[in-house]
């Protein structure tokens, strides 16, 4: 049990807000590439209404939705050679938010030079746009070895799920779920409709192991039949603080991030590298493309992992109502989440900089994650190319060639 | 769990984190003061053993 209060803390992501104020030291993907292009789009982040666009000189800006004259939306707005012109009276800014022209004003007013609409930084690295919503300096974007590998290729996959973000990052601290969500039900799904359990995620665990370290909270894990001298345990995987899961084996490497909307709605994206012994072909695009959510007939997808975990986040509720659980011993990764946050709101709260923070210009950001992924790496890979989100990646058939791993048994 | 067993601090304060979760029968409480930084367990058992040490 948590008290309201304390739940409260946890899951409010708005302005002013404890945990709003710790989310506002970080960059946070607001968009993928293919979004901002000359017809502005409406996005929302940390409870915030932008407006995200392309101007003709390619410079991407990013604007609180109203007009700061009569408050009209930007989206309703037209990309220009420079900046973005207010649809409703042509008013123009560029993506400092400076205003740049007001046509229905009188010829040599200086009125223009003391409006700006609200802006907010943005950058692009590894086919996500940037943004950042806190206060100046903003630190550094960190550049995560999966966002700026030159050898890889990369698909997005990205979905709108109706729940808080923080019951979405929790279950990446909670390494049981698998064996149960994915390995006992995820295999009885498939068992009544004739086929057999999935491999891998099947494993029983015997022991886990949580550490707070530099990029977060490291996870290690013994399964049935494995000791501590496996990747597993001696080198693990992170939750990277504050808003990411790391998590692949043997050349594919993935980002699972979960971007707040606001309190009861988050962006989730799955951001996949492939990157076989050797390296990939250069790669001209980077897909793009969107998780569905439900069947035709409206029933939530639950028959792969990414729709089990998605389910089993939902139906917690918009937030999660921690006065009313029941927590254990299995729950401590869990427990050492919501004590990390609360401890960097604190940092804060205090005018520190929170952990991952990056003042420092750099180059790269390797982060650790086992290659040997439950003791067997290929059949990691082959599970996990078909039985997640990678399934619906419009370059699947490619990326099973770029790896040559044979069809397994399970999935013919 | 509404103080810290280090400083005496209240817990209440919203700054400060106090989870609640069960190990067995033993009710158990982690506590972190954001006054002191102490990471602190409170445990209330279901029953108490104890054996009274060797003279």
């Amino acid at each position: 049990m948590l008290s309201a209060e304390k739940n409260r803390r946890l899951t409010q992501v708005g302005p002013g807000t404890p945990m709003g104020e710790l989310l506002r030291r970080y960059w946070w993907p607001v968009a993928t590439h293919d979004m901002a292009g000359r017809v502005p789009v409406k996005r929302r982040l940390l409870g915030e209404d932008l407006v995200l666009y392309r101007d003709g000189t390619g410079t991407v800006g990013l604007l609180a939705e109203q007009c700061p004259h009569r408050r009209a939306a930007l989206w309703l707005g037209c990309t220009e050679d420079v900046g973005l012109r207010c649809g409703y009276h042509g008013w123009r800014f560029d993506e400092s938010g400076q205003c740049l022209e007001q046509p229905g004003e009188p010829a040599g007013s200086t009125f223009a030079e003391r409006i700006r609409a609200t802006a907010y930084p943005v950058q692009e690295l590894g086919g996500l746009i940037f943004a950042y919503l806190g206060p100046a300096p903003a630190p550094e974007l960190p550049r995560y070895d999966l966002f700026v590998w030159e050898d890889a290729w990369r698909d997005i996959g990205h979905a709108e799920l109706p729940c808080n973000f923080v019951q979405i990052m929790e279950n990446s601290v909670d390494p049981y779920h698998v064996e149960w969500l994915h390995g006992r039900y995820g295999s009885f799904l498939r068992e009544l409709d004739g086929g057999t359990a999935l491999p891998v995620v099947t494993k029983k665990h015997i022991k886990v192991a949580f550490e707070v370290f530099e990029h977060g909270i490291l996870k290690r894990r013994v399964l049935e039949g494995h000791t501590e001298e496996d990747e597993d345990w001696k080198v693990g995987h992170p939750l990277v603080f504050p808003h990411m899961l790391r998590v692949g084996a043997a050349g594919l490497a993935t980002f699972q991030i979960r971007v707040p909307i606001d309190d009861e709605n988050t962006w989730h994206v799955w951001y996949q590298t492939y990157r076989p012994e050797g390296g990939a072909p250069p790669q001209p695009e980077i897909p793009v493309y969107e998780v569905p959510l439900k069947d035709d007939r409206g029933e939530w997808l639950r028959d792969y992992v990414d729709g089990q975990d998605i389910v089993a986040w939902i139906t917690q509720g918009r937030i999660s109502d921690r006065s009313k659980e029941h927590l254990g011993r299995s729950d401590m990764g869990v427990i050492m989440l919501r004590k990390l946050y609360a401890e960097q709101m604190d940092r804060v709260a205090q005018g520190l900089d929170p952990l991952c923070t990056y003042r420092e210009p750099h180059d790269v950001i390797d982060l650790p994650m086992e290659k040997d992924k439950f003791g067997s790496a290929v059949e990691f890979r082959q599970l996990w190319t078909r039985e997640s989100s990678i399934r619906y990646s419009p370059i699947k058939d490619e990326i099973f060639e770029l790896f040559g791993d044979p069809v397994p048994a399970w999935a013919s | 769990m509404s103080f810290c067993p280090g400083c005496g601090a209240s817990l209440e304060d919203p700054a400060s984190f106090v989870q609640e979760f069960w190990s067995g029968a033993d009710r158990n409480f982690l506590g972190w003061c954001a006054a002191c930084g102490l990471l602190s367990t409170v445990v209330l058992p279901a029953a108490i053993v104890s054996h009274e040490p060797e003279h």
